[in-house]
């Protein structure tokens, strides 16, 4: 059986092999996708347009305005003499946010009374958020400032544990990673079964004495080798690149990454049953790989999602290995912090695998 | 190059009817689409609510209890655990229990009538969301929280009147278009736009190498059909079924997921034709390149990624490194994006978005030349 199972893989690695452009583009193409998006993708906004009505043109409302071109959160793009005037630079999405200082600003700041008003464009998503709160924050922090007195008798000392500064790429790559080895994986298997399909070759296999189960394994072995090799082009890359620290086992990792890959090879089988042609393959598993983005973790939390997304969220592999990937490599935790994960994940792998396989087998019956 | 009307007839028959007859096609098409609609709208929203939180409070006494409670009145946490220490407080986060500490010393309540209370709060730094709405929730948390302890001091002490104990500069907020900040409201708008892009530039590029690939090219060349004939044939039941599903997106958009729709309804659908124009125009130049389906499809696929990462959908364009912006920049969904949330939201006329049209226009006639030149109705 092993001899059997080998000369398959040996055919497969071959046929890999005679595609050099695909095997380039899975594996440097998938390193240069990370190093696009990583650089691309990030929450926390700098330089926001923010457009000005300052009717009080006084040195009191020059520096409250100073506060907030200081802070670099803020490029004040244009003056305009009034609030009409503000709402109408972030209709036309000249500004996001703006800023009106009424007329006599300058006295009511003597008499502690002074009100400002801060508009923030609420079509610009995430943005949006951003800007609002950073510009509250700047506007507070100013007033403060102003008393020359300690205000609140409550003082919030907020540590960030793991990522101190908040550097949104230490938050990115290693997610990201982990995605796209889950694209990868999924795509592998589902063509290498649904190739065959398509060329009809997968008869000819079938008259041979090789059993399912040997063609199966053997079309596994290479695919899992080429996801190992991508897995470690991708995270040396990642984290050499971008100065990602790398806390936790790199043993432990890996073996983990590799449950993560034979899971999603699991399900790249699955998905092979259901696709007729490598275009269905294809769109099936790059569906699957976006809706991933959303349900696991990745882009947004998981907290907040609907019962029946989270439930579906469950039967993808990267659901857990997101939580692993963060606690070994971000917060340098070892097996006995993530045991949970580590044993969900397991179980997902032989849950998936066992019904691709059984997918697999009736497809060919 | 003649149009013969009849036999682009002819062939829109066949398409349609070739169309019709794929189920597995029609269910990829519509059902998918739909499905996408509804993970994507529900599951995009950023800030984290009720995130488990472990306490220490070393104080114990009613003041502390009532902060904890402030904490918990936010919404933002919910109190998992009580613990007797720091470093169990950071063992909880290791191990993921929990996403936030709040470690409040044995003195608390006396330092508050004082006026310099300290505490402390750990959030788990590997869990960017966890952080991001953990740190701003906390910040104004303990903000309320301190003004009224302050007031209720200065209003025992009987001094001072309430006002002077507030700040002198109070900053009002008005949030435009979307006072609530429902993330729904600006995510469904650009997701109708990914929907229709996905649709139309990878079904563009699959219909157009299709006949290539399965050999019947031969026979249409055997007629006496024109290029531009064939195209349309194929552009025309495409776009026709790209815009019912956009029609029931923009309607589900507003009375499933309750969107306001402020803007002019004739104006956007005009604008989505357009866009609709360039991404049946980027499906033909993929086509051009491609020699299979297989090949058509998976570069279409790629736009798809760079719809979801570059263009604005979900991550600010603000401050992005300029080449992956100006990646960005080739998938037309950059510019319908900023058209569709500004009819939808801020309801404005084309005198605001007559720019990004201007470019979707500019876009589509491009790329209808460059197919025009590479596009060849051969064998090969």
């Amino acid at each position: 059986m092993l001899r059997r199972t080998w000369a398959i893989a040996q055919k497969e690695f071959i046929q890999l092999t005679r595609l050099p452009l695909v095997m380039i583009g899975m594996t440097v193409g998938v390193a240069l996708e990370l190093v696009l998006f990583a650089v691309a993708v990030h929450n926390n906004v700098n330089h926001i347009p923010m457009v000005v009505a300052d009717q009080s043109r006084t040195e009191a409302s020059a520096s409250y305005l100073n506060a907030f071109t200081d802070s670099a959160n803020f490029d004040i793009v244009a003056l305009v003499p009034d609030q009409t005037a503000v709402v109408r630079a972030i209709d036309s999405g000249q500004a996001s946010v703006g800023l009106v200082i009424p007329a006599d600003f300058a006295t009511r700041v003597e008499q502690k009374d002074a009100h400002v008003l801060i508009v923030a464009d609420g079509s610009d998503s995430f943005d949006a958020q951003s800007a609002y709160g950073s510009a509250a924050s700047i506007s507070q922090a100013y007033a403060v400032s102003l008393t020359n007195q300690q205000l609140s008798p409550l003082n919030a000392h907020i540590q960030i544990l793991y990522n101190p500064d908040l550097v949104d790429l230490w938050f990115i790559v290693p997610g990201f990673g982990a995605f796209l080895l889950f694209g990868i994986s999924l795509k592998l298997t589902a063509f290498a079964i649904v190739r065959e399909r398509e060329a009809g070759t997968i008869e000819a296999l079938l008259v041979t004495p090789i059993r399912p189960i040997e063609l199966m394994l053997g079309k596994m072995i290479p695919n899992l080798g080429v996801a190992i090799f991508n897995l470690i082009l991708t995270f040396a890359f990642g984290i050499l690149l971008f100065g990602v620290p790398f806390r936790g086992n790199l043993l432990l990792f890996s073996v983990l990454a590799t449950i993560f890959a034979t899971g999603s090879l699991g399900l790249g089988l699955a998905i092979s049953s259901f696709a007729q042609s490598q275009v269905q393959a294809n769109q099936l598993a790059s569906l699957m790989n976006i809706a991933v983005m959303f349900v696991s973790g990745f882009m947004f939390p998981v907290y907040g999602l609907p019962i029946l997304l989270r439930a579906f969220g469950y039967t993808m592999p990267m659901t857990f290995f997101l939580p692993i990937v963060n606690g070994i490599i971000t917060k340098g935790v070892g097996l006995g912090d993530l045991w949970g994960p580590v044993l969900s994940l397991t179980a997902l792998t032989v849950v998936l695998f066992y019904v691709g396989a059984r997918l697999f087998r009736q497809n060919l019956d | 190059m003649q149009l013969n009307l009849q036999r682009l007839a002819a062939l829109m028959q066949k398409e349609t009817i070739q169309i019709l007859r794929d189920r597995r096609f029609i269910f990829l098409f519509l059902g998918l689409t739909f499905v996408q609609l509804f993970v994507y709208s529900y599951s995009a929203s950023r800030t984290v609510y009720h995130m488990p939180l472990a306490v220490v409070d070393q104080s114990r006494d009613p003041t502390s209890a009532a902060f904890v409670r402030a904490l918990v009145n936010s919404q933002y946490f919910n109190v998992k655990v009580y613990l007797s220490d720091e470093s169990q407080a950071k063992d909880a986060i290791d191990k993921s229990e929990v996403k936030a500490a709040l470690v409040i010393p044995p003195d608390f309540a006396a330092s508050v009538d004082q006026g310099s209370a300290n505490f402390l709060m750990l959030l788990d730094g590997s869990d960017q969301f966890a952080v991001q709405s953990g740190y701003s929730a906390v910040g104004l948390v303990a903000q309320d929280f301190g003004l009224q302890m302050s007031d209720q001091n200065l209003a025992l002490g009987g001094g001072m009147s309430s006002t002077n104990s507030s700040l002198p500069i109070t900053t009002s907020s008005q949030i435009l278009y979307n006072p609530d900040m429902n993330d729904k409201w600006f995510v469904i708008p650009g997701i109708i736009g990914m929907i229709l892009q996905t649709l139309a530039v990878e079904q563009a590029a699959i219909f157009l190498v299709r006949d290539r690939e399965w050999g019947t090219m031969e026979q249409i060349l055997a007629t006496p059909v024109r290029q531009l004939e064939l195209i349309l044939s194929k552009l025309i039941p495409l776009s026709v079924l790209c815009l019912l599903t956009f029609g029931t997106s923009v309607a589900l958009g507003i009375f499933w997921f309750g969107v306001p729709f402020h803007g002019n309804l004739f104006l956007y659908f005009w604008l989505a034709l357009l866009f609709l124009a360039s991404c049946l125009g980027l499906g033909l130049v993929i086509s051009t390149r491609a020699t299979t389906q297989f090949e058509a499809e998976a570069s279409a696929m790629i736009f798809m990624l760079f719809g979801l990462l570059l263009t604005g959908l979900f991550y600010p364009r603000t401050g992005m490194p300029l080449l992956p912006q100006l990646i960005g920049d080739i998938a037309p969904l950059t510019y319908f994006l900023r058209i569709s949330r500004d009819i939808y939201m801020k309801g404005v006329g084309l005198d605001f978005v007559w720019g990004d049209a201007v470019i979707l226009a500019l876009y589509t006639l491009i790329v209808i030349f460059i197919s025009s030149k590479r596009f060849k109705m051969r064998l090969d």
